[in-house]
């Protein structure tokens, strides 16, 4: 099976999951015990932690709260953000905004969507115009999960902190964090991170926030992460997510050169004739979206499956929810939204692999193409 | 004393001579239905009893029971020696702690020597001065404690009754295939014919890779949760993605449901002939969508010649989800697997398709090879 749906989840790192396993086995404390187990349990928490937060931020300026994953971390920036007023997102984020969002709507909280451009970047000065003196929350994800377009999210929050200095600014950072480098500037007040996109376990993710900054908890309980999510820490799960990213950052310029030279490679053998790109040139080079128009992406993906490639999809055979919404927002037409195909890569992708799944991909969609 | 449920059958003392083979087949569904919980099955005139089992089966016990076709009604109580110290203890065992009661007789054996009124006064009477709470209301009792006088110095006590699933034993009315999709309505339509005494095997259409495994697997589950009616062991399914695709490419848009009804059809029938089943049975009912106008049903109906029971025909769709809540099959029917992709889902579908006209464009297909094609794909799976 060559895998080539690594936006949707990766193979968990055999080395991080064997390196975390302890937390699993003999060191199975809880970390908030007072006696040795615990102590060391929270010890190695805290170094975990702020491993984690030293590959993208200035440890002085920012915290890292754990979560049960990017759903979670998207989850309380929301609630924990959103004030009376309006919050201002954009038309590509992923479900678990968007959704919140919806729940904000019902209690009362505006919501002003910004459009995105073909490729599933936010339409900037259209975003910018919608924050105003009532902007609590300004949400920008900072690359799109379903084309791979990269938001400009550090000069966005400076903006929007021009505009309102007041306004907390957001971002989605789930298929950013350990494919792209950078450090986080102050102007961004919160960030979503996920392990399972990089080689770590699910259900483990985290809610970066700027150190000075009090946000309301999601979860009330026991009041561990310094009151910001309560509920008994995963250890095994920030092990496992801190030796990945370890795993990860090692060298994540020359893993973005060479992921990015597979991502040239497949678009230049995928037949132009089968298939049209999506992606914005300029995207993440760990995202290749494309539309097989005119066929289905939910049955083309299968047929796929049967023939050893594993890729992601962004439509559907269902009559309700056949297309995706955010593809749907980039402005495409109903031929182009039924054919989408997310085709995404980790740094364990081989060149072969790409090779085999173009020949696949172009045999397939033709054979698909002549039956119907 | 032991306890055991008591069940009552339907229609069955209405088959005269046939009666004994009325009887063994329910037998049968009673053991099948039973199957994996240690217990013995007694035949005495008129009743069933199950004994000998664990007291925690009991309720599992009852519940299976209640859903066997065939089955009147059936109670929970206790088989005793037929003399009144033991009928007074299980009669203790059975009666309400408080309000008013009554003891009502049945004497199956008239050799006893008390009559049903002595009876129930002795029971009623000792009853009533052991527990102070109680009372004796003949009238409108809240409760009532029933006697059961059997033959070879037995007799049955019990509290209450239960309704069973009535019908008639499956098995005893030949055998059909029911035509099962992932909907509401055919599971429905299979429970009816069961009720009706039908054995009912399954067949189940689906067009891989155009639709999903999950599909595919909501059926099975489907087809579980009415096995328990209907005592089905296994569900067949046959591919007809080809000929989806065959239709799609070839033929008019506007007749891609009735077409492929027509093969479903003809495909059902090939099998049922080779299996030896009677009839086909669909969920279909008049006007509820295109494909099942008159015109509609008169188009798959015409390719085969075996009878199609078609039990929902007249009922509206509030009246069928009713009976799938009501055996269980409702929820998952409504779980939101489609069952046909939007590929083939043309915008306007023929609601009154003309024959001659379908008949002209099926022309188009090599009907018998794509039939041979899809009956290749037969696959059983064990429910």
């Amino acid at each position: 099976m060559i895998y080539l749906d690594n936006a949707a989840t990766t193979r968990p790192s055999s080395g991080a999951v064997e390196r975390a396993a302890c937390f699993l086995g003999e060191n199975f404390y809880n970390p908030s015990a007072t006696y040795g187990g615990g102590v060391s349990a929270a010890r190695e928490l805290a170094k975990f932690r702020a491993g984690l937060l030293e590959h993208i931020a200035d440890p002085a300026k920012f915290k890292l709260v754990f979560t049960s994953g990017g759903t979670e971390a998207d989850n309380t920036a929301l609630f924990g953000g959103a004030r009376r007023g309006n919050i201002v997102v954009t038309a590509g984020e992923h479900a678990a905004v968007e959704r919140s969002a919806a729940a904000l709507k019902s209690r009362g909280v505006e919501i002003r969507v910004a459009p995105i451009d073909q490729g599933g970047g936010v339409e900037e000065e259209a975003f910018l115009a919608l924050v105003d003196a009532n902007t609590s929350l300004a949400c920008v994800m900072h690359v799109n999960n379903e084309t791979g377009a990269v938001n400009d999210v550090f000069s966005l929050s400076r903006e929007v902190k021009r505009k309102n200095p007041r306004t907390l600014f957001f971002s989605d950072g789930v298929q950013a964090f350990g494919k792209i480098p950078f450090t986080l500037p102050e102007s961004i007040d919160l960030y979503a991170v996920s392990a399972h996109k990089i080689g770590g376990p699910k259900g483990t993710g985290a809610l970066i926030k700027r150190r000075s900054l009090d946000l309301p908890p999601l979860l009330f309980g026991g009041g561990q992460e310094e009151n910001a999510r309560s509920g008994t820490e995963n250890v095994f799960g920030a092990a496992a997510f801190y030796f990945a990213a370890e795993e990860t950052f090692a060298d994540l310029q020359g893993d973005r050169r060479r992921v990015s030279s597979y991502r040239d490679l497949l678009w230049e053998k995928l037949s132009k004739e089968l298939f049209l790109k999506i992606s914005p040139e300029e995207g993440s080079p760990f995202i290749l979206t494309v539309s097989a128009e005119g066929l289905r992406g939910e049955v083309l993906q299968r047929m796929l499956w049967d023939r050893s490639l594993a890729v992601g999809t962004g439509s559907a055979c269902s009559s309700k929810h056949r297309f995706s919404r955010v593809i749907a927002a980039c402005g495409y037409r109903e031929s182009v939204l039924d054919g989408v195909l997310r085709i995404s890569f980790s740094r364990e992708t081989k060149e072969e692999e790409v090779l085999r799944a173009a020949e696949i991909l172009n045999a397939t969609a033709a054979e698909f193409k002549g039956k119907i | 004393m032991e306890q055991v449920v008591i069940i009552r059958y339907a229609e069955i003392h209405l088959k005269g001579k046939n009666r004994g083979y009325f009887e063994r087949v329910f037998t049968v569904n009673l053991e099948r239905a039973l199957r994996g919980i240690r217990h013995e099955l007694h035949r005495t005139s008129g009743r069933y009893l199950v004994a000998n089992f664990a007291p925690s089966e009991t309720e599992e016990i009852m519940e299976r029971v209640s859903r066997v076709f065939g089955v009147h009604s059936l109670s929970l109580g206790f088989e005793t020696e037929n003399d009144l110290d033991s009928i007074f203890y299980a009669a203790k065992l059975v009666s309400p702690k408080e309000g008013s009661f009554k003891v009502e007789t049945h004497r199956g054996n008239k050799q006893y020597p008390l009559n049903s009124m002595e009876i129930s006064s002795a029971i009623g009477g000792r009853l009533l001065s052991e527990n102070k709470a109680l009372k004796v209301d003949v009238h409108e009792p809240e409760h009532r404690v029933y006697v059961d006088i059997r033959e070879q110095g037995k007799a049955l006590v019990f509290g209450s009754f239960e309704k069973g699933a009535h019908g008639m034993p499956v098995g005893t009315a030949g055998k059909g295939l029911l035509m099962i999709s992932g909907g509401i309505d055919s599971p429905v339509a299979g429970y009816m014919m069961a009720k009706r005494g039908l054995s009912v095997e399954m067949l189940h259409f689906h067009s891989y890779p155009y639709t999903n495994e999950a599909a595919k697997e909501k059926v099975v589950s489907l087809a579980k949760i009415l096995s328990r009616y209907t005592l089905t062991e296994k569900v067949r399914t046959v591919s007809v993605t080809h000929i989806q695709e065959e239709i799609h490419k070839k033929c008019a848009a506007e007749l891609n449901v009735t077409l492929l009804r027509r093969f479903m059809y003809r495909i059902a029938e090939r099998i049922a002939r080779r299996e030896g089943d009677g009839c086909l049975i669909t969920g279909e009912s008049l006007g509820q969508v295109a494909s099942q106008t008159l015109e509609g049903i008169t188009s798959s109906n015409s390719v085969v010649s075996l009878p199609v029971f078609r039990p929902l025909i007249g009922f509206d769709k509030e009246d069928i989800i009713e009976i799938s809540k009501q055996i269980g099959t409702y929820e998952t029917s409504v779980l939101p697997f489609e069952d046909c992709c939007t590929v083939f889902l043309p915008d306007f579908p023929a609601i009154k398709p003309k024959l001659s006209f379908i008949e002209e464009e099926e022309a188009k297909l090599d009907v018998e090879a794509l039939v041979e094609e899809a009956l290749s794909t037969l696959e059983r799976i064990s429910l």
